[in-house]
């Protein structure tokens, strides 16, 4: 019980106290403004170049639109209890951990579908893409698995924050190595197979080619592989994510080296 | 069974210096202190910067592992029964910093009383409370970007008690508070012992242990180098008495000269604006004013005035002996 209210109302409110963009003008001009021109940028040296239509583009900058909140907003929720100092007194209460770490991702997750699901209306209304709305559930469906899988990657850059100064510079890299790497923009056969093998470890791979399948048409039933994947791929990440915080914990109760008040 | 119970404590930290040749430094912050403190007692732990008063409490609260030795609170080892431990104390550690600025007050209570586990039908009456007993209600909804230092400190105090734990640990809870501020949190820490309460407190204010503490444990270089009543303290070094003489203008010879005189124990010298006061500590029972004077011959002398020594000129001679 009281673990169940640590995870729903302490994760909003630890959301609401640590992500930094939360405020309507940096949230507007950040959280959405990104994504957004982002999604034209690629729709029109698409167009320009003349390789794939704007519906290529649009579902993939949408989905990976999600890593705005997955990886940014996932990173500043655990990492800014540095910052701000409040690492020492939260790891003083009896709070169940995983409770309180997996909580932080809820209030992300939800983040994470608005800002792709702006980013899809603004392909509908910007650019040559329409979507039927037979489909919208079944794509809001893929949208959600990805959005975890990639809020996943994000407790992972999280924890290392917590050690780690400045973490946001990995997550700005990956962030846009997943422009190039996750089949977003670039249809991964094109890419060296070394690179294929990084996209295929990362989250959004297998979750942004459902997306393009369920968008053409094709029901979730054709696509549960991809996205039973991109779960696994997301939860390995929360895994190791969660693992790394609890040895910094206790490693910091040796060290000393998780107190920074 | 005694509340809180260190044996023998010991912390070392270990720091590397340099990028490319590091090389490792050992600090040893806490050297084998063993104290006891009893259930409603507030025991003070005194000393000065850096004699390992936060790192004490550190390792009380769990946030440390000790190196060596053993402490327990309320019968719960600190390094094995964390959850027991946690549970069942509360900690302020003073500072602008460790709390979420961008939410309120009331937020901030908000979320660590569900880290704590206060029933969600319980947190409202507990919350309000806690914002009247450290004074800070109507002023609950603002962001904590927004206040002073002193709400900050009464904030973490509110924070430190969510849980309503039957013992407090405060580390240095005045410092950087205006005079005001930090009368009326001591009337708060003062309030807290007659609620039941077992309190450790750090402090460098002298008179801070001296007005709020059962009993004071003088810390000096990670020891303990005196323990008892505020009272037993004084008569450690008492049984004598200062002398303030104020000069203007005074070589260290001279002071040298007032050191050698039978009876005197140590002469201090304190810059107070346009003069200087000689702080003259003497055994018991000797007129040492006269020889004082002589020797001060020659130099404009003003205001002579004695005085019994304080908790202060306990603490002086403690920490330098
Ligand atoms: N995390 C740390 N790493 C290295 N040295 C530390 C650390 N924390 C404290 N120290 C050192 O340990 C000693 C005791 O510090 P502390 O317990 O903070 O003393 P106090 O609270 O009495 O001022 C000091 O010399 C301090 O520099
Ligand atoms: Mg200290």
């Amino acid at each position: 019980m009281a673990a169940a209210r640590v995870f729903l109302v302490g994760g909003v409110i630890s959301y609401r106290a640590l992500f930094n963009w939360i405020r309507p003008l940096s949230y507007a001009t950040t959280m959405l403004g990104i994504p957004l021109f982002q999604l034209l940028f690629f729709a029109y040296v698409g167009r320009f170049a003349g390789v794939r239509d704007d519906a290529f583009f649009v579902v993939g900058n949408a989905v990976q639109a999600t890593a705005m909140g997955g990886l940014y907003a996932m990173t500043m929720t655990v990492a800014n209890e540095r910052f701000f100092g409040t690492l020492a007194p939260v790891l003083a209460t009896p709070a169940n951990r995983l409770a309180l770490f997996l909580g932080r991702a809820l209030p992300v997750v939800l983040n994470a579908l608005a800002v792709s699901a702006v980013a899809f209306a603004a392909g509908l209304l910007l650019l040559d893409f329409s979507l039927p709305a037979a489909r919208v559930p079944a794509l809001a469906a893929v949208v959600l698995v990805t959005a975890t899988a990639t809020t996943g990657l994000g407790l992972l850059l999280g924890s290392l924050g917590l050690r780690v100064r400045d973490v946001l510079f990995a997550s700005n890299l990956v962030y846009f190595g997943t422009l190039l790497v996750c089949g977003v923009n670039v249809p991964l056969d094109v890419l060296p197979p070394w690179l294929q093998a990084v996209g295929r470890a990362l989250p959004l791979t297998h979750g942004v080619e459902a997306a393009r399948r369920v968008a053409g048409g094709e029901g979730l039933g054709g696509v549960d592989g991809l996205l039973a994947t991109e779960a696994g791929i997301g939860a390995a990440y929360a895994l190791v994510a969660f693992a790394l915080f609890r040895v910094f914990e206790l490693e910091g109760r040796r060290r000393a080296s998780l107190e920074t008040y | 069974m005694a509340v809180i119970e260190a044996e023998e404590l010991r912390r070392t930290y270990r720091t590397t210096t340099g990028a490319l040749r590091r090389r490792t430094l050992d600090v040893e912050a806490v050297r084998g202190v063993t104290f006891a403190v009893e259930r409603g007692e507030l025991y003070g732990l005194l000393g000065p910067n850096g004699a390992g008063k936060t790192t004490i409490i550190k390792v009380l609260v769990t946030l440390l592992l000790p190196t060596a030795g053993s402490a327990r609170v309320l019968g719960h080892d600190v390094v094995r029964d964390v959850r027991e431990v946690r549970r069942r104390v509360g900690f302020v550690f003073g500072g602008e910093r460790g709390l979420y600025e961008r939410l309120s007050g009331l937020d901030n209570l908000r979320y660590f009383a569900e880290l704590y586990g206060v029933p969600a039908r319980e947190q409202g009456r507990r919350i309000a409370e806690l914002l009247d007993l450290v004074g800070l209600s109507g002023r609950e909804r603002e962001r904590v970007e927004g206040y002073s230092r002193g709400m900050r400190q009464r904030l973490h105090i509110a924070r430190g008690l969510m849980h309503d734990p039957e013992v407090l640990f405060l580390d240095e809870p005045t410092l950087g508070l205006d005079p005001v501020g930090a009368r009326e949190l001591r009337q708060t820490v003062a309030g807290l012992t007659e609620a039941g309460k077992t309190l450790l407190l750090t402090t460098h204010y002298m008179f801070e242990a001296d007005a709020l503490c059962d009993r004071i444990a003088v810390l000096s270089r990670g020891r303990i180098v005196a323990e008892g009543t505020p009272r037993a303290l004084k008569e450690r070094v008492g049984g004598g008495r200062v002398i303030e003489v104020e000069v203007f203008g005074i070589g260290e010879e001279r002071v040298d000269a007032l050191r050698a005189v039978g009876g005197v124990r140590s002469v201090a010298v304190e810059e107070r604006g346009q003069v200087q006061a000689l702080v003259v500590r003497t055994d018991a029972g000797v007129e040492v004013t006269p020889a004082l004077l002589a020797r001060l011959a020659g130099t404009t002398i003003g205001r002579v005035s004695y005085r019994e020594p304080t908790l202060e000129d306990a603490y002086v001679a403690l920490v330098e002996e």
